[in-house]
């Protein structure tokens, strides 16, 4: 059951998604998250469904996998448009029954906040989609970079996130080992409530924390002997480089931005005909 | 000058230990007046049973430890000289027991480039010598793999490929076979003999297996942190009674022949192969 657990979710194909620099993804699906927020009528999310519907087609990931993503998050998407459906105020009132009133203001409502809500996470996977963990991680210390001088650690985060990533399918093997290990002497970790459950992890916990700790003993050594002493004087084999393509990328996100907030606008001072 | 060259080299740590009546501390002795000699390109075992003090000894050449008394030198660096730390990792690499502990990256090259990316190497060089260190152990095919999805032997191999691409004069290992299968210990094994021979690169081989230990150049014996025992692997093994005595086994064909011997057959007492048994056996025969 543990090794069903898959860790990062990148779908291996070439794409010209896939080949995109790791900071533009990272850039755009924020810009795009952003700009999600300035979206006020129909036709803009109408507009952004579009342009997603197109990078979706060009990133050559079967949909399939996108709406996985949905999967975990439905309640929270019910739960969000179940508010939105009975708690919104306004003046079409169509059905009232307690506390619980239906307008029409809420149904419109609740459509828009769904599908931000799905378009935002289909959006962000998109992007752990193309991009490798080291990919990622490595952009990620590139953004951070900036904030380096006040004190914000950037290559140690991404060096945490790199061995996190790396020491996962490890631990996940000990947890399976050391779960047998008590299986064997009659531990049970599938009855009884969540409570009971809850305790029978504590003989899993306790073996694994301190192989971690040991673990982390080690690993320091080894990073030691291999010359480790933070990222001063230190260089990379892949380097990130920007390509041609990456600046047509970084052209299209800027107009896409322009335009959602052109008809952000158009909204305003036509709101009967968007 | 010498690859590496201990005088006098001691450790002493003290450990603490919660008693009923407070913590006492107790003053532990792991390496004490060890003089050690070892040429360029040689292979050296270093035997002795656990907690004996061979992996200490171990981690004063990677300067990963600092000697309490005596000097250690690499390559003619005084490893108690902190400027120089950088240099004697750089030269003396290291190769830890557990595989899967001593992997940094989530991807085999990255892994290996690890290394030569915190010495500062151009971006270019590290790239040749990371194909170099993997074509070296022989798995340029699983540059792109994930280390999880790898063997124990692999691992210990892409282990080996990182501290190559840095370019050492000399690998100490640490017990790098403990933890494999045999499928994987005669990997190693290959890969590390494959090195000394063809690469010139002094191997330092900490080990408790003698079927390894008999491949050295030399042996030091090392047993509650003396050096008790050094020479050839044939003068060594020879003196089966002394070795049991520091906890040591002998491989089994010269243990084989030191039965018989006993028994008053007449075989050479430096009996270290399979092969080498056949010989004496086939001689004996047609002695007789």
């Amino acid at each position: 059951m543990i090794r069903d657990i898959t860790i990062g979710q990148y779908y291996p194909v070439d794409s010209p998604i896939h080949r995109l620099d790791a900071r533009i993804k990272l850039g755009v699906t924020f810009l795009f998250i952003v700009t999600l927020f300035l979206v006020n009528s129909f036709t803009g999310y109408l507009f952004a469904a579009a342009c997603m519907a197109l990078v979706i087609r060009a990133s050559k990931v079967p949909l399939k996998f996108m709406l996985k993503g949905l999967k975990s998050i439905m309640i929270i998407i019910l739960f969000t448009a179940f508010i939105n459906l009975f708690m919104t105020r306004g003046e079409h009132v169509l059905w009232h029954w307690g506390f619980l009133t239906l307008t029409v203001e809420g149904i419109l409502m609740a459509i828009k906040m769904c599908v931000r809500l799905v378009m935002l996470i289909i959006g962000s996977s998109l992007l752990t989609l193309t991009t490798t963990p080291i990919q990622l991680t490595d952009a990620i210390e590139y953004v951070l970079r900036p904030f380096k001088r006040i004190g914000v650690p950037a290559h140690e985060i991404a060096m945490m996130m790199t061995i996190a990533l790396r020491f996962i399918p490890t631990l996940l093997d000990e947890t399976d080992k050391i779960m047998k290990a008590q299986q064997a002497r009659g531990a049970d970790f599938d009855t009884g409530n969540l409570l009971q459950k809850a305790k029978s992890l504590i003989p899993i916990l306790v073996p694994l924390f301190i192989s971690a700790f040991r673990r982390a003993e080690e690993l320091a050594m080894a990073m030691e002997a291999r010359c480790y002493h933070g990222d001063e004087h230190r260089t990379r084999m892949k380097e990130m480089k920007m390509e041609k393509r990456d600046y047509r990328a970084m052209t299209i996100a800027c107009c896409y931005t322009l335009a959602i907030f052109g008809l952000r606008f158009a909204a305003k001072v036509f709101p009967f005909v968007i | 000058m010498k690859m590496v060259k201990a005088e006098g080299l001691s450790y002493a740590y003290t450990r603490l230990t919660e008693t009923d009546h407070g913590t006492e501390e107790k003053k532990i002795t792991a390496l004490e007046q060890v003089d050690i000699e070892i040429e360029k390109g040689e292979f050296i075992v270093v035997l002795g049973h656990n907690g004996s003090g061979k992996s200490t000894f171990a981690k004063h050449i990677n300067a990963l430890l600092q000697p309490t008394g005596g000097t250690l030198w690499v390559k003619g660096m005084d490893t108690q000289q902190e400027e120089k730390v950088w240099d004697i990792r750089q030269t003396a690499g290291m190769v830890f027991q557990n595989p899967d502990n001593q992997l940094v990256a989530t991807v085999v090259e990255e892994d290996i480039a690890f290394g030569p990316e915190n010495m500062g190497i151009e971006p270019k060089e590290i790239r040749r010598r990371v194909d170099d260190a993997l074509a070296t152990v022989r798995m340029s095919e699983f540059a792109a793999y994930t280390p999880s999805k790898l063997s124990g032997g692999q691992k210990q191999r892409i282990a080996i490929a990182g501290v190559l691409a840095m370019k050492p004069d000399c690998i100490v290992l640490d017990e790098p076979t403990a933890m494999l299968d045999p499928v994987g210990r005669k990997e190693v094994m290959e890969t590390i003999e494959r090195l000394n021979r063809e690469e010139g690169i002094t191997i330092i081989l900490i080990t408790h297996y003698m079927d390894e230990a008999v491949r050295g150049d030399r042996v030091y014996v090392i047993d509650d942190g003396h050096l008790v025992m050094q020479g050839h692997p044939k003068e060594i093994f020879a003196q089966v009674e002394t070795l049991k005595g520091y906890g040591l086994d002998v491989p089994q064909v010269t243990e084989t022949a030191y039965l018989l011997r006993k028994e008053g057959i007449d075989l050479p007492g430096d009996i270290l192969t399979i092969e080498e048994m056949v010989g004496a056996l086939c001689q004996l025969k047609s002695a007789i």
